[in-house]
């Protein structure tokens, strides 16, 4: 009687699904980094929202040009993922950069740090900070001509390095004078684009954990342990090395942490390997901040921490429910 | 206080209010039933009738085939039309048996109710009533009821965990039964206390259906010599997977591969003790069940009796007809049910529901992210998006050492994957493989 002569739909169980999309998960992301976006356009003025703009725009046209010399569909760049580098590199660049460099960087990061593996999910290294890493190495000097901020926070006392903008942790690291955390907190200090003001990232972040994107095992282990290390050292030579409070808010930590560190596809995908990945990063951004050739660690740490991801993934297996003991298994 | 459940697991939309408080219907008899042979987990039953045979109401028309089978009765006085070979919802094939229905005849038949000496009923004697009557487990499993019900004598059962948690969304039946035979069910508990001596009895309902509870807490006083309780469970699926409802209500955990009576459990659905009353007060045996036809394609959604054999054409004109926009058919719940292509089948022992679905568009899949949420989500604490990508590469082998076999294809993994991957499908690819290679 009343089959349709095409028969219904046959798909495999469940047939009910819940209303989760990559789609979503990438724009709520953006949505939680607005608030960070804002205030770096109040600190750094209207120039870094064309950054914003050529950033993204690189990103994108990059992935559609790249997917259709590969003849696949080039409409993923609707998918939010392409946009997320971009703004995340330009959030990680000095405020001085130029377009140019901009553009660059996110062509790369999504070359060769996505593209190549095959697109979104294959990829190693998280694509921003392949093109931050990219710019870095290739254009040391304009990746570290930092500027100062506005002064958008009249209650805040004056930054330890109001004229010449020179970052938190150069301070500290070069000259062992140490940014108040006010400042840092509220991001009133010079960095790069989006990493300063870390309350709106945390907040940010914490909607993320809230709505169970980002895992809360990986932004505790990572801050956790650069906390402890960070005051551990301050402990041993106060003089010398800042505090653990100063390691927590200062540089890229807050964006590393919640948002970059956190990448789903770059990152374990267990509450544990989380954890062992927070912690790799910790230790390395508190030595290379504090013993290494550099002022900041946190992009360097979280790329090696990328390259031990499959290796973690593999290795960490869940005990399943009702698993009997491998002694008990033996005798 | 806190609800007790398990952990992980996913909560899709009831979509129960439909049908939760219709009343249980009968569907008149058609013309023909055809009943299916194989209604069971195990081996299909042994025909005992032939083509041009009269069959009576209750007669027995295929024999249990060895020790994992059941009897199959026919529901309906009649002639038998033909044994034909057809496909079962899901695809196997298996012969089928057509019978002509006498209505006259049929309707002469009455199930009877009379007492039963409790007293006198020992193990062995309940065992042989439910494998008669063809008892299998009505949640869906359809594994053999006489067979749950004997454990070796080697193990000791202590608890009887009834399953009434119905967390599939959709389906009512379960629900319908605990309001409207609560002192059946009860009564089966009696002959089963009896029998099996539990030193307790847990009755668990998930908490979306607090008339239930409250059913069976209003009758529990006049079974004062059972060690019953009720447990409101938290409102979570999978919570009615038999490991999982024996660690809500228990707090046990059955090893992985294993079997509840090695924890001392035996778990029976609701439909299943209404089954074995059936069998004890009526001599009735397993030849009729509540189903619920729902689904935003169908135009009146009952939960309704019908006997086994029952083509769904049947049921579906019963609840109004199909809607036109109908493009997807679920023969059980959304959860784990299975697709049909026609309505070309018919309702069998463990037919709980038929969910007819409108504007269903097959997802496409995105790449995996990673994310972790299918992990998140398994009840077993599986890795479904490693076992998906193992039986992608064929890799059968490293997906067995990922303790592929402990997956029960609850869905909770597709359900909540963002990237809509056909987990579910990929790991049933694997474990069919490893079954039929032998690896």
């Amino acid at each position: 009687m009343s089959s349709p002569t095409e028969g219904f739909v046959l798909t495999s169980s469940p047939h009910t699904q819940s209303r989760a999309s990559i789609k979503g998960i990438m724009y709520v992301v953006i949505i939680t980094l607005l608030p960070a976006v804002v205030m770096s356009v109040l600190f750094f003025g209207a120039r870094v929202i064309l950054l914003y703009v050529v950033g993204i725009a690189g990103a994108l046209v990059t992935e559609a040009v790249t997917r259709l010399v590969r003849k696949r569909s080039w409409t993923t760049i609707y998918d939010g993922s392409a946009a997320i580098t971009g703004l995340l590199l330009v959030m990680t660049l000095p405020p001085t950069v130029s377009p140019v460099l901009v553009f660059l960087g996110a062509a790369v990061g999504i070359f060769i740090g996505k593209e190549v593996f095959g697109g979104l999910g294959q990829n190693v290294f998280n694509p921003a900070l392949v093109g931050r890493a990219f710019l870095s190495a290739a254009y040391p000097v304009q990746l570290t001509t930092w500027a100062a901020p506005n002064r958008v926070f009249s209650f805040l006392p004056q930054s330890v390095d109001a004229t010449t903008g020179a970052t938190p942790l150069a301070s500290a690291k070069f000259e062992q004078t140490f940014e108040s955390l006010l400042n840092l907190l509220f991001g009133q200090t010079g960095g790069s684009i989006g990493e300063t003001t870390a309350i709106f990232l945390i907040l940010g972040g914490l909607f993320l954990i809230a709505v169970r994107i980002v895992k809360w095992e990986l932004v505790l282990s990572y801050l956790g342990t650069v906390f402890l290390l960070g005051a551990l050292f301050h402990l041993i030579n106060p003089a010398a090395y800042p505090s653990g409070l100063f390691q927590l808010f200062s540089g890229g930590l807050m964006l590393g942490a919640f948002y970059m560190a956190s990448d789903m596809v770059t990152s374990p995908f267990t509450g544990t390997g989380s954890a062992i990945f927070g912690v790799g990063a910790g230790v390395l951004v508190v030595v290379i901040r504090l013993f290494g050739g550099f002022p900041e660690g946190v992009m360097y740490s979280i790329l090696l921490m990328n390259a031990v991801t499959p290796i973690i993934n593999r290795s960490i297996t869940n005990r399943v429910f009702g698993q009997r003991n491998e002694e008990k298994e033996a005798t | 206080m806190r609800l007790k459940t398990f952990k992980n697991g996913v909560h899709p939309g009831h979509n129960k209010s439909r049908t939760a408080s219709s009343a249980i219907v009968d569907i008149p008899l058609s013309d023909t039933i055809v009943l299916p042979l194989s209604q069971h987990l195990g081996k299909p039953a042994t025909p005992l009738k032939n083509k041009g045979d009269e069959v009576s109401v209750g007669e027995l028309v295929c024999e249990a085939a060895g020790l994992i089978s059941a009897n199959i009765h026919s529901p309906v006085a009649g002639k038998i039309k033909r044994i034909i070979q057809k496909p079962l919802p899901g695809g196997r094939m298996a012969d089928h048996m057509e019978i002509t229905v006498d209505h006259e005849k049929t309707a002469e038949h009455r199930w009877e109710k009379h007492d039963v000496d409790v007293a006198s009923l020992d193990r062995d004697a309940v065992v042989k009533t439910l494998a008669a009557a063809g008892i299998v487990g009505m949640g869906g499993a359809t594994f053999p009821t006489h067979v749950k019900f004997s454990p070796p004598s080697t193990a000791k059962i202590d608890v009887l965990v009834v399953n009434g948690a119905e967390c599939e969304p959709y389906l009512t039946c379960d629900h319908r039964l605990m309001l409207e035979k609560t002192r059946e069910i009860m009564d089966t508990l009696t002959i089963l206390q009896h029998a099996y001596n539990f030193s307790q009895i847990i009755i668990g309902i998930e908490n979306n259906k607090p008339d239930a509870i409250l059913a069976f807490e209003a009758v529990l006083q006049d079974y004062g010599h059972l060690p019953a309780s009720v447990e409101p469970l938290q409102v979570k699926y999978p919570q009615g997977a038999e490991k999982m409802l024996i660690h809500a209500t228990t707090g046990r955990v059955v090893p992985a591969g294993a079997l509840p009576l090695e924890v001392g459990v035996i778990v029976s659905n609701v439909a299943t003790l209404y089954a074995i009353y059936e069998a004890f007060y009526l001599d009735k045996p397993l030849i009729d069940r509540v189903l619920t036809v729902t689904g935003s394609g169908i135009s009146e959604a009952k939960n309704v009796r019908t006997v086994v054999g029952t083509p769904f054409d049947t049921v579906a004109e019963f609840c109004g007809g199909v809607d036109e926009r109908t493009n997807k058919v679920v023969v059980g719940g959304p959860m784990m049910g299975v697709a049909v292509p026609t309505l070309d089948y018919s309702v069998a022992k463990g037919t709980s529901g038929m969910v007819f679905l409108t504007g269903i568009d097959i997802p496409d899949e995105s790449p995996c992210i990673k994310c972790g949420k299918c992990v998140e989500v398994c009840p077993m604490n599986l890795m479904p998006l490693r076992l998906a990508a193992y039986a992608k590469a064929g890799k059968f082998a490293d997906a067995k050492a990922l303790h592929l076999a402990d997956c029960f294809e609850c869905g909770s993994c597709a359900f909540g994957c963002p990237a809509k991957i056909q987990l579910v499908a990929w790991i049933r690819y694997a474990k069919n493989y490893v079954r039929v290679k032998g690896i």
